[in-house]
């Protein structure tokens, strides 16, 4: 299955599961839910992070924590 | 909560970070503030008075913003250390709980898990003017009803409803308090395990138990022993910690957001937010880096323009102080203290508060704004490869101001290395202290010509003292990446807030607050080595000092000088045969290697109080104290001719050895004070001071060695 990484800019997907347990519990407690959506906005200017918007709020989270959600 | 008249009470605001809880804080408080560490750690302790109803004060503690209660950085893990530990000094008799109501279900987790650790608590919807404006509608009745906790709307920034937030307060803490039954279901596994802790431990509530399950080797207040039982009963039952806090996470979730929604209407809409419009731009690809870097630009600018006034008016204040106070006292041992010791002492202290306030003030508008968040999140790849933070660049252009600020600045950093890092190496990028220094050697090494007729060699010369002093601050930040060793892992999960027109309260408390810890927590130790330094270079071993003077005075009137050129002789006289003097000569053979006399060691021992005062010394030595003219000094320098090899001092090596000197070398007490008070402790600031110093032995000494 996809995962957040794999989005291009403006493109939105539904969060289905976390591949990482202590990423899972961070993203969760923040309101970043399995079922959620979210978009990518954009990447950060030199690189190494996301702006996304998940559920009418804006997060900003590193390549490695986006590759740890996995979309539908 | 029957003797309540008899103890003061501890209320704390808790909540996620960005609820609004430094704006609630500052309303119910005002300035009525305690700033202070939490023991062992530099997290913020906040501490404010708050008057109850019934004429009784209590304390408000303001806890770090956190989302759960399973901590990933030190302030969280200041959170969960209260709340877990009923024992504990901060623990709160009761909790004002603050909810940003239009984004509610985010804020839910944390205020569930607390409201099951049975602490007394009322809800604060806060936010209730924005929600307005969203036409976001909501019951706090129905909250109340449905979690069973006492529960107010109010508006931070407007302070609409604290009168009610107030009585809600009181008729918690006055009525007998029941907890209401516990809103998370416990697995199989949790009970067994809780129970069992509970029982051994006498734990009151079995919540708690499960958390000192999950966080055993996080709790500061148990001891090894205990922590060892504890985990051997999480792992003689078998029980997975991460996997149950993903599960009591999602349970939480599954079940307070239908009630919720029975609470909050919304319109969900997909509208383009007028967030996302500016962000278009501030966090765009090209835009964004550019405007921040304008913005620093200005930032830089402020600190280092707007502040020389002010910071001319208090050296000048001084200045004349100290005058009438010589005109006004016999010329005695405690006029040289009051005057070179004490005054020198506190006009140091003081002179920095403009350069501090414009700064923060600043700072605190771009973070009040939003906008520090965006700013992580640009910079984050670039700054980590260098072991530090998006923020670290703020604390990086503002050292080019001055490094006290820029130090003080990086307390919003979060991960303990990144802040440490950050600390340990903003004194690197050369400050406005280092500039009088600058001009007076530069000219001994770079002539005054220019190149194609436009670029002037020295403003050249200039620019490449500055880059060598980014390259320094970077190189050993890469180098404290590889050596320092961290628990702590390194992401980044940042909530980038919606832009908010800055509450100037806010404002106007942080500056106040960071002024006031300066003068108060770094000014005692800055005042210490002014007095230490101004013994040393006014005293000497037995009669030395007095023989100086009268050999002055003697050669004085030989060469029929006049009062000034006297003073001025006696005055150098004087700081040759000063233990500061005796120092110099004693550091001399050290120091030779670079190119430098006892001379230059007086002023390297003298400046270790600021940059600046090297010229001063270098003044006094050389007989001209009464001057303050760089352009004087320098021909008087230009002059100095080496006793031995009979050729000029300041030759190009050394000149250009102690320009490479005053780059590196950690030479500004007040800097060390603040890292001290920044880093809680002697460790940091003495490691600092040998690295810095120390690698400004060596290029000056390859520097030397290499042109002479």
């Amino acid at each position: 299955m996809p995962t957040l990484s794999a989005l291009k800019n403006r493109e939105s997907g539904t969060i289905h599961s976390f591949s990482d347990e202590a990423t899972a519990c961070k993203l969760m407690s923040m309101g970043i839910l399995p079922g959620s959506k979210v978009k990518l906005i954009r990447k950060a200017p030199f690189g190494g992070a996301v702006y996304i918007k998940a559920d009418n709020q804006q997060f900003a989270i590193r390549n490695a924590e986006a590759a740890c959600i996995i979309l539908v | 909560m029957t003797n309540i008249s008899t103890k003061t009470l501890t209320i704390a605001l808790l909540g996620n970070p960005n609820c609004g809880k430094s704006t609630v804080f500052n309303q119910l408080t005002g300035l009525r503030q305690k700033i202070g560490n939490f023991p062992g750690v530099t997290v913020d302790k906040k501490l404010g008075k708050l008057a109850l109803e019934n004429g009784q004060s209590a304390t408000l503690i303001d806890l770090p913003g956190t989302y759960n209660l399973y901590p990933t950085s030190q302030d969280e893990r200041v959170v969960l250390n209260i709340l877990a530990n009923p024992s504990d000094d901060y623990y709160p008799d009761a909790i004002i709980y603050i909810a940003d109501v239009t984004q509610i279900e985010k804020h839910f987790l944390l205020f569930t898990q607390v409201r099951d650790l049975g602490i007394p608590m009322v809800l604060a919807l806060n936010m209730a003017d924005a929600a307005a404006e969203q036409k976001i509608q909501y019951q706090p009745a129905v909250i109340e009803k449905l979690f069973q906790v006492p529960t107010v709307s109010i508006s931070g920034r407007t302070g609409d409803n604290f009168p009610q937030l107030k009585s809600a307060l009181n008729e918690l803490i006055t009525k007998p308090f029941d907890a209401p039954k516990s809103f998370y279901n416990f697995s199989d596994a949790e009970q067994t395990i809780s129970k069992k802790i509970q029982k051994d431990y006498q734990l009151d509530n079995q919540f708690q138990a499960l958390i000192w399950a999950q966080n055993a080797n996080r709790l500061t207040f148990l001891s090894a022993e205990k922590k060892a039982t504890i985990s051997d009963i999480v792992k003689n039952n078998d029980f997975n910690g991460l996997a149950n806090q993903v599960r009591e996470v999602m349970q939480r979730f599954d079940r307070f957001t239908p009630m919720l929604k029975k609470a909050v209407q919304r319109t969900e809409s997909n509208k383009i937010t007028l967030t996302e419009k500016i962000d278009d731009v501030l966090t765009h690809r090209v835009w964004g880096p550019l405007i921040f870097f304008a913005l620093m630009l200005l930032t830089f600018q402020a600190i280092y323009a707007w502040s020389s006034v002010p910071s001319d008016m208090i050296e000048a204040g001084f200045g004349s102080l100290s005058d009438i106070v010589t005109a006004s006292l016999p010329d005695t041992w405690y006029r040289s203290l009051l005057t070179d010791g004490i005054l020198a002492g506190l006009g140091g202290i003081l002179v920095f508060i403009p350069q501090i306030a414009i700064l923060f003030f600043l700072i605190s508008i771009l973070e009040e704004v939003g906008y520090m968040a965006r700013a992580v999140f640009m910079f984050d790849n670039l700054m980590q490869r260098f072991g530090m933070n998006g923020r670290s660049i703020v604390a990086l252009v503002s050292s080019g101001a001055c490094a006290i600020p820029a130090v003080m600045s990086t307390r919003t950093i979060s991960n303990w290395k990144e802040r440490l890092i950050t600390i340990l190496v903003a004194p690197f990028i050369s400050c406005s202290a280092r500039i009088p220094v600058y001009t007076v050697l530069i000219g001994f090494v770079v002539p005054s010509a220019t190149i194609w007729g436009i670029f002037n060699q020295q403003g050249i010369a200039f620019m490449g003292l500055y880059i060598v002093s980014i390259i320094a601050a970077l190189g050993s930040a890469w180098v404290f990446k590889k050596i320092l060793k961290t628990e702590e892992r390194s992401f980044l999960l940042l909530e980038l807030p919606e832009y908010r027109t800055p509450v100037f309260k806010n404002v106007l408390l942080t500056v106040f607050e960071k002024v006031k810890t300066f003068v108060v927590e770094a000014g005692k130790i800055i005042f210490v080595i002014s007095i230490v330094l101004w013994f040393l270079a006014s005293y000497g071993p037995s009669n030395k000092m007095e023989l100086a003077e009268k050999d002055a005075i003697s050669i004085a009137t030989q060469n029929n000088l006049s009062d000034d050129a006297t003073a001025d002789l006696v005055a150098g006289k004087q700081i040759e045969a000063s233990y500061a003097g005796h120092l110099g000569k004693f550091i001399e053979p050290a120091i030779r290697p670079l190119g430098y006399d006892w001379k230059i060691g007086i002023a390297l021992i003298t400046s270790f109080a600021a940059r600046e005062v090297f010229i001063g010394t270098m003044a006094t030595i050389y007989s001209i104290g009464s001057t303050e003219d760089e352009g004087t000094i320098r021909e008087r320098m230009a002059k100095e001719v080496n006793p031995t090899t009979g050729k000029p001092t300041y030759n190009f090596a050394t000149s250009l050895s102690l320009l490479v000197f005053y780059i590196f070398a950690m030479m500004c007490m007040s800097t060390l004070a603040v890292v001290k008070r920044e880093t809680g402790g002697w460790k940091w600031p003495i490691i600092q001071f040998f690295f810095m110093t120390g690698l400004a032995y060596l290029g000056a000494f390859v520097v030397y060695q290499i042109f002479s």
